[in-house]
């Protein structure tokens, strides 16, 4: 299973000799914007170039798992592993709030604010700005985390 | 143009959860897009990339003539067997059952080595059981036995067991219901609940472990010659007690597992004597159970039964004795692939016989029949009824048109034509 | 391929468990003949042990044998936290269906969940496609 990796561990497999090359000053913060996914291995040049850097190459191609969108919430799907299962829809505290009849009662949802939705198989996410986990109240909700059979959601 | 049928609920035939909140949007006469539907609903109701070709002895011909082919292989059977069902709507299946009547032949469906036993016992009240909204507004304790919802019914746990909101669990999952998940492996529902909700018990002890529940749940100490720590079974005996209302799902690992089913009686009634106990089958097939219905109310039997001047039921009529005894001489196959679905030594005798298919899509068992008949696509391209895995029937409307019959249009013609 | 060169491979016995798959499901109802069917039905899924004990690496092709029949799967990790040698899973379709005995005890019922099985690498050989598998 897939889990989350670290800024720690994304920073010890780049060249940490600060080059400056990606445009970033530190390697620490290409790490960083490589975690948040705002950047792409491949802007690390000497990591592509270099022939010593091949497995560290190898290995984060592997971590930093390509991803469609990323939501401003930092909010991923893993479309690959996402089943359409709708747990996460149902139990989204935002989804419920807005739609408790239809998606908080486990039925399709009939409200336009919710922020999961299953389209064509697969959750799609919007409305992401009312996302517990963003915004001024913001608290480490972990509702969609949690009940994903698949690790399909990920916050980075 | 993309039409969207908002608020216009479809159902889905994916498995015999038979979701009823679909929406979907059409391009011309085609799905484009699919609202609610799991992956699994998602690919079945868009349709296969092979389908089945109208063919007799491998040439493409007209539906007339396969239909007549498909009567004459029937009519000239000595013991014809006719199998499938669980993809077929009741309609369907009803006419199935009346041309099995009238060629004296062997009748089964899936259910002959899946749930069978247990809706036998639910139909003639044997097993307490409930329906699936009175789980959602109800259950407060939810066993998944031997039984993986996440990969065989993926919205069985939001739409209904465990994490929606119902009329006596308005708190959601975390306050108001346990899981428990009791297989022998760390399936994705385990994941869901979690290590203290998972009991993995070794593969075949699943009887064994319902006694030791038993002896739990009698105060006495819960004993397992697998030596399952007594204070984890002790744990599961107290929530099992506690419940207000329970509800067991049992899977195909529970049902393979049990030479008979008197362990499981024992525990339920024991269940039932301290606290209220329900079971649910996990059925597979759309309509599996609605085959079992149709069959006991024509036959009092749910499957393996053999027509002639009297109706012949026990295991020897079942698809599998059947094939294995070589006692077929020509198979009509609806809505299945026993070829895929059954175990190759038993089924490779089809490949021997006249064989006929009814499918929306190529099936290794139609690589190798005779015969080979499309049909519309179920909750899509033909409407009829169903039922779902609790009992309850389920109304599917047509969504899209064809030019493909229904199988109960073809079937009703080949029942004409024998 | 002659026999011989298999010889030399380790043999180890298994009990095969059966179990169902959303992907390979989806995949079914795409097409039952299309390589994702395949690709995610032909495989059997070992116990890290196991793998070492048969000379392979994971992704390698096996044999799986028993008296009812032969396969030629991929083998892969289970991805279990809890070990279970001896005993390997495989998704439930054709090829873990050709390895289910006929005897039944005459209940109808056959042993899907219960299955006896070798396995051997199958030293590159080609997984067994789903029309190859009678
Ligand atoms: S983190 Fe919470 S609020 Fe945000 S999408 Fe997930 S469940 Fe909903
Ligand atoms: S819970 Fe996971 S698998 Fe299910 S719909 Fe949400 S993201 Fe997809
Ligand atoms: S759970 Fe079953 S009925 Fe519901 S959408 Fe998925 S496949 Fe269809």
């Amino acid at each position: 299973m897939l889990t989350m990796a670290s800024v720690m561990e994304i920073y010890q497999l780049l060249p940490k000799t600060n080059c400056k090359e990606c445009g970033k000053s530190t390697c620490m913060a290409f790490a960083v914007d490589l975690l948040a996914r705002k950047v792409k291995v491949e802007d690390c040049l000497p990591l592509v170039r270099e022939e010593k850097y091949r497995a560290n190459y190898q290995k984060l191609s592997e971590i930093i798992t390509p991803v469609g969108d990323v939501t401003e919430t930092g909010l991923i799907v893993h479309e690959d592993k996402c089943i359409g299962c709708g747990n996460c829809v149902v139990a989204c505290p935002v989804n419920v709030a807005a739609d408790p009849f239809g998606a908080g009662s486990g039925k399709a949802p009939t409200s336009d604010k919710v922020i999961l939705k299953v389209e064509d198989g697969i959750v799609r996410a919007k409305n992401v700005e009312e996302c517990r986990r963003f915004g001024e109240n913001k608290i480490l909700c972990v509702a969609c985390i949690d009940t994903c059979p698949t690790k399909a959601i990920e916050f980075v | 143009m993309v039409v969207c049928l908002s608020n216009n609920y479809y159902v889905c035939t994916g498995c015999a959860l038979l979701c009823d909140d679909i929406e979907v949007e059409l391009e011309g006469s085609s799905l484009v897009k699919v609202h609610s539907a799991c992956r699994k609903g998602v690919a079945r109701m868009k349709g296969c990339e092979t389908p089945l070709e109208c063919a007799v002895n491998g040439k493409s011909t007209d539906t007339d003539t396969a239909i007549k082919e498909a009567a004459r292989i029937l009519s000239n059977a000595e013991n014809p067997l006719i199998f499938g069902h669980g993809n077929s709507s009741s309609q369907a299946q009803r006419k199935a059952i009346a041309i099995a009547r009238k060629t004296g032949a062997y009748l089964d469906d899936t259910s002959s080595f899946c749930q069978g036993p247990i809706i036998e016992a639910i139909l003639q009240g044997k097993l307490r059981t409930c329906t699936l909204d009175e789980v959602k507004d109800r259950a407060d304790v939810i066993v998944f036995w031997g039984a993986d919802p996440s990969s065989s019914h993926p919205r069985h746990m939001s739409r209904y067991s465990y994490f929606p909101r119902g009329k006596e669990r308005q708190r959601g999952w975390e306050e108001d219901r346990t899981a428990i998940c009791i297989d022998v492996r760390k399936s994705d529902t385990a994941e869901i609940c979690g290590n203290n909700g998972t009991y993995i018990i070794p593969p075949g002890e699943d009887a064994e472990f319902m006694d030791a529940l038993v002896s739990g749940l009698s105060n006495k100490v819960p004993k397992t010659s697998f030596d399952f720590d007594k204070k984890r079974i002790l744990e599961l005996t107290n929530i099992l007690k506690k419940a207000k209302f329970g509800v067991i799902f049992a899977g195909l690992g529970l049902v393979y597992s049990l030479k008979d089913l008197e362990p499981l009686f024992a525990l339920m009634d024991k269940l039932n004597s301290v606290s209220s106990f329900h079971l649910i089958p996990m059925v597979g097939q759309y309509n599996m159970r609605g085959s079992n219905h149709n069959i006991f109310e024509e036959t009092g039997y749910v499957n393996r039964v053999k027509f002639g001047t009297e109706v012949l039921h026990g295991p020897e009529y079942s698809v599998v004795e059947a094939l294995k005894e070589k006692a077929v001489d020509a198979a009509l196959i609806i809505g299945s692939d026993p070829l895929s679905s059954l175990p190759l030594s038993v089924a490779r005798y089809l490949t021997e016989i006249p064989l006929i298919t009814i499918d929306p899509c190529q099936t290794l068992t139609s690589s190798k029949s005779d015969v080979t008949i499309p049909c519309a696509l179920a909750g899509v391209e033909s409407g009829g009824t169903a039922i779902r895995m609790d009992g309850v029937e389920v109304e599917m409307k047509k969504i899209i048109e064809t030019d493909r019959l229904s199988d109960e249009e073809i079937l009703t013609r080949i029942l004409e034509a024998l | 391929m002659g026999f011989g060169q298999f010889l030399a491979a380790p043999e180890i016995k298994l009990k095969l468990i059966t179990y169902r798959d959303v992907f390979q499901d989806s995949a079914k109802e795409s097409s039952r003949f299309g390589e994702e069917y395949e690709k995610l039905s032909a495989v059997i899924r070992l116990d890290p042990k196991d793998i070492s004990k048969l000379a392979i690496k994971e992704g390698d092709t096996v044999f799986v044998k028993n008296g009812s029949g032969k396969v030629i799967v991929k083998a892969m990790k289970s991805g279990y936290e809890e070990p279970h040698p001896g005993i390997a899973y495989m998704v439930n379709g054709p090829w873990s269906n050709a390895l289910v005995p006929d005897d039944t005890g005459g209940t109808g019922v056959p042993k899907f969940k219960d299955i006896e099985a070798t396995v051997q690498s199958a030293k590159g050989g080609k997984v067994t496609g789903i029309l190859d598998i009678f």
